[in-house]
């Protein structure tokens, strides 16, 4: 009832703007104005990936992929978190020596681009950085893996600057089952507890993206600091096990959390779902040709599997997802969280873009689509990034509580 | 050249004898040293201190009647800054090696941290002298052997990040990449991976230490590097001839270049005696040293312990001659006379070597500024040799870090 009459006063406003100062690419000034004005913070990029080769400038504007510092600027993509990644089934010490190499290439893009880009941990620094002009970069370890069952291990990556950790990728590890393996440890087992207790006294966001649901309520139970999903969508609108329930997000949110939407046209899209489900041959050729072209290169991997996931759906063969989905999901997660509680994990680079979103340039569409749906300029504020430098800032609080308790 | 020595002995002689005559009894001279010893940055470069911390056993807060490192003790001897030494096994190479590393890493910051009402990470000579000002102790970081980069430039960065701010190019035994003393020459000194690393360290502004490295690495490295080197626990093999120490040439050559040699406190190192009957008896040894490792596992504070309880038992059986601790300042005082006081200082190998008879732990280490005064040295030259040199070489390593820094 309150929504309607929301909708209606906003719609209304929403009709004056559209009439007087809509620009060409179908953004109005007043969207323009709150999404530059704003800090807008991504939870989730794999452009790691493409650091590794040793060929890619993040300071050149590329015409693949989603993610360089020119089209950061263009949509005003102020904090970024560069996702530290290798498959689940590396593990033991090369698990731990390549994510220290990730860390390294993002470390070494910020060091090579000190007028654009600086390192961030804090929420605190995130804001400098924005008053300084730059870009606020950041890291999160996707996947618990990458700590080899040794906490010196995650706290050398903390001492980094990795400031979330995912608890386990697509496979479980070896303390924490995933949303997309068979469980074995019934959610977090008493070692992945201790990791989590860890990750609070050390500030490192629990991330429960890719867990299993019974991970998500351990870590939940377990975790004095509030959990963020770095990348994950709503169940209810799109039924894959890596999005969340609405009683997920329910309970995550009473605990100060916030669930980042995931861009991923699989997540977002129950009929993209069910295309990719009906004919499983799509996604094996897709496979092929992309393992035909990068071989093991993952970055290239990534960005072709987006590149030929477009041309099946230009071809008819995959359902066309238009970027307003990400709105429904956002919309829908707002209902079951509450507008504290969620904000923007996209997954740039590291998966298919909907239509309308190919590229960190488009970030404006989504400010401008929320106004026209009726939500405050400060309810878009915190959704953009307002939500998750709260969390932070909350996190880093009870690390410096958990460090000044008296040990026992 | 003998003409310039020879005057600036009579010199000094003659003001050490008026000195004696009219203004200093035995009493005043160490009057003196004690108050030129405590207010000095007393700075040791290598003790293996973190072999015991990961024990799990050893508590860096109390006075140990073992070893030679504790807060306590370092207070007693006025040692207010301390490189901890990050070693582990040079048969241990690749991934494992990293994580094993880091764990050290961490073991050095997680006790720093819980005694930070008396330790502080130091990482630039700045920061020594702060914690000097703030009466706390200043702990650094060295790295023992370039086989735990994991033969990957990266680790250098990381290690650099994580604090630590001087790396031994090789141990024991050869790495991938630059030979060691006391292995088969494999790589004719450096590898161009090898001085590829060199230039990394200086980039990184992290130390490059050449003790435990063949002479040629030491050249090697002596044209490659752009920033002075160090030998963080090495002495002169002019007094004793073992393939660790410095022959007086290496000595000039590091000088020339601005270096600085820490004399290394080890028996066989300090006297030309012991380690002769050493030698003799080496087999014996070995074959003991093989049952100790048996007994020990990996334990390398249990095997340290029952190798000096050995060398004790065979001192007092006769087969092995007492070593005074003044065979310290008497290497000390052969580099002053060599290279000047600009070129030496102490790299004790506390934790990790059998220290000679008068210097049992580092509670006694003002007697050595006290036998450097009564030598005549200078108070300020004394200054230098307690740890003066080494802060010059951190300010020129530091200034070019920064600079190779800024080049992208």
């Amino acid at each position: 009832m309150v929504r309607a009459i929301l909708c209606a006063g906003a719609c209304a406003a929403a009709g004056v703007l559209l009439a007087g100062a809509m620009k060409a690419d179908g953004i109005s000034e007043k969207a323009r104005k709150l999404h530059f004005s704003s800090i807008v913070v991504d939870t989730h990029d794999d452009t790691t990936q493409r650091f590794l080769d040793g060929n890619f400038d993040l300071g050149a504007r590329s015409s693949t992929g989603s993610i360089d510092i020119p089209r950061m600027r263009e949509g005003n993509l102020s904090a970024i978190f560069f996702s530290i990644w290798i498959p689940s089934k590396v593990t033991g010490p090369e698990a731990v020596d390549r994510a220290l190499v990730q860390i390294d290439a993002v470390r070494e893009q910020v060091r090579k681009h000190p007028n654009d880009v600086v390192l961030a941990t804090t929420a605190a620094e995130i804001r400098e950085a924005r008053k300084q002009g730059k870009i606020a970069a950041l890291m999160g370890v996707e996947g618990g893996h990458m700590i080899n069952s040794d906490l010196g291990v995650l706290r050398s990556y903390a001492a980094l600057g990795v400031r979330y950790m995912t608890l386990t990728h697509s496979g479980n590890d070896e303390w924490a089952d995933s949303s997309t393996d068979k469980a074995v440890h019934n959610g977090l087992s008493e070692f992945g507890k201790d990791v989590v207790r860890e990750m609070n006294r050390l500030g490192v966001m629990v991330d429960i993206s890719h867990v299993s649901d019974k991970t998500f309520y351990d870590a939940l139970e377990v975790s004095k600091a509030p959990l963020i999903a770095s990348h994950s969508s709503c169940r209810a609108i799109c039924d894959a096990p890596r999005n969340m329930t609405d009683q997920m997000m329910k309970d995550l949110g009473a605990k100060g959390g916030v669930v980042q939407i995931n861009y991923h046209v699989g997540f977002l899209s129950q009929e993209f779902r069910n295309a990719e489900k009906a004919d499983p041959e799509i996604n094996k050729a897709i496979s092929a040709r992309v393992m035909e072209r990068c071989g093991d290169n993952e970055g290239c991997q990534l960005i072709e599997g987006d590149r030929i996931t477009r041309e099946y759906v230009a071809q008819g063969k995959l359902p066309r997802v238009d970027f307003a989905k990400i709105i429904e999901h956002i919309d829908h997660a707002v209902k079951a969280a509450g507008v504290d509680h969620v904000g923007l994990g996209s997954d740039f680079d590291g998966a298919n873009m909907p239509y309308g979103m190919e590229d960190a340039t488009k970030l404006p569409a989504i400010t401008e689509a929320l106004l026209q749906r009726g939500y405050s300029e400060g309810d878009v504020k915190k959704i953009l990034g307002e939500n998750t430098l709260r969390v932070m800032a909350e996190v880093e609080r009870v690390s410096r509580e958990l460090n000044s308790a008296p040990k026992k | 050249m003998r003409r310039v020595l020879a005057f600036l002995c009579v010199s000094v002689c003659l003001s050490a004898g008026f000195f004696f005559a009219f203004s200093a009894s035995a009493d005043d001279i160490a009057e003196r040293a004690k108050k030129l010893h405590f207010s000095s940055i007393v700075l040791d470069t290598h003790a293996d201190t973190p072999q015991r911390m990961l024990t799990g056993k050893f508590d860096l807060g109390k006075r140990d009647t073992e070893g030679h490192v504790d807060i306590p003790r370092m207070r007693e001897g006025g040692l207010n800054a301390q490189f901890f030494s990050i070693f582990i096994s040079g048969r241990i190479l690749g991934p494992p090696a990293i994580q094993q590393a880091c764990d050290q890493i961490d073991i050095v910051r997680q006790n720093i941290q819980q005694h930070n009402k008396n330790l502080m990470l130091a990482t630039t000579a700045e920061e020594i002298r702060r914690a000097h000002a703030q009466g706390k102790i200043a702990i650094l970081m060295g790295m023992e052997g370039g086989h735990m980069i994991g033969n990957d430039i990266h680790m250098v960065r990381n290690y650099a990040r994580l604090g630590v701010r001087y790396m031994t190019l090789a141990h024991f035994y050869n790495d991938e990449w630059a030979d060691s003393s006391t292995d088969k020459p494999a790589h004719n000194g450096l590898t161009d991976f090898g001085k590829e690393v060199v230039r990394e360290m200086n980039r990184q502004g992290m130390l490059v230490d050449i003790s435990h490295v063949s002479d040629k690495t030491f050249y090697d490295a002596l044209e490659v590097s752009r920033v002075p080197l160090i030998a963080s626990h090495s002495s002169v093999r002019a007094i004793s001839n073992h393939p660790r120490n410095m022959s007086d040439d290496m000595i000039k050559a590091l000088a020339a270049k601005g270096g600085v040699i820490q004399v290394n406190y080890e028996r066989n190192y300090l006297s030309e005696e012991y380690r002769a009957a050493f030698a003799t008896i080496a087999g014996d040894v070995s074959r003991m040293e093989e049952k100790f490792k048996k007994e020990c596992g990996d334990d390398n504070v249990c095997i340290g312990k029952a190798e000096i309880k050995l060398t004790r038992d065979l001192t007092d059986a006769g087969k092995l001659p007492h070593v005074s601790w003044e065979k310290i300042v008497e290497h000390i005082d052969h580099v002053v006379k060599l290279v000047g006081p600009e070129h030496v200082g102490m790299g004790s190998d506390f934790d990790g070597a059998d220290m000679p008879e008068g210097l049992e732990d580092c509670s006694k280490l003002p007697k050595i500024t006290e036998a450097l005064l009564r030598k005549g040295y200078k108070e300020d030259d004394i200054r230098k040799i307690l740890g003066g040199n080494i802060l010059r070489v951190m300010e020129q390593s530091e200034k070019v870090s920064k600079e190779m820094q800024a080049v992208q």
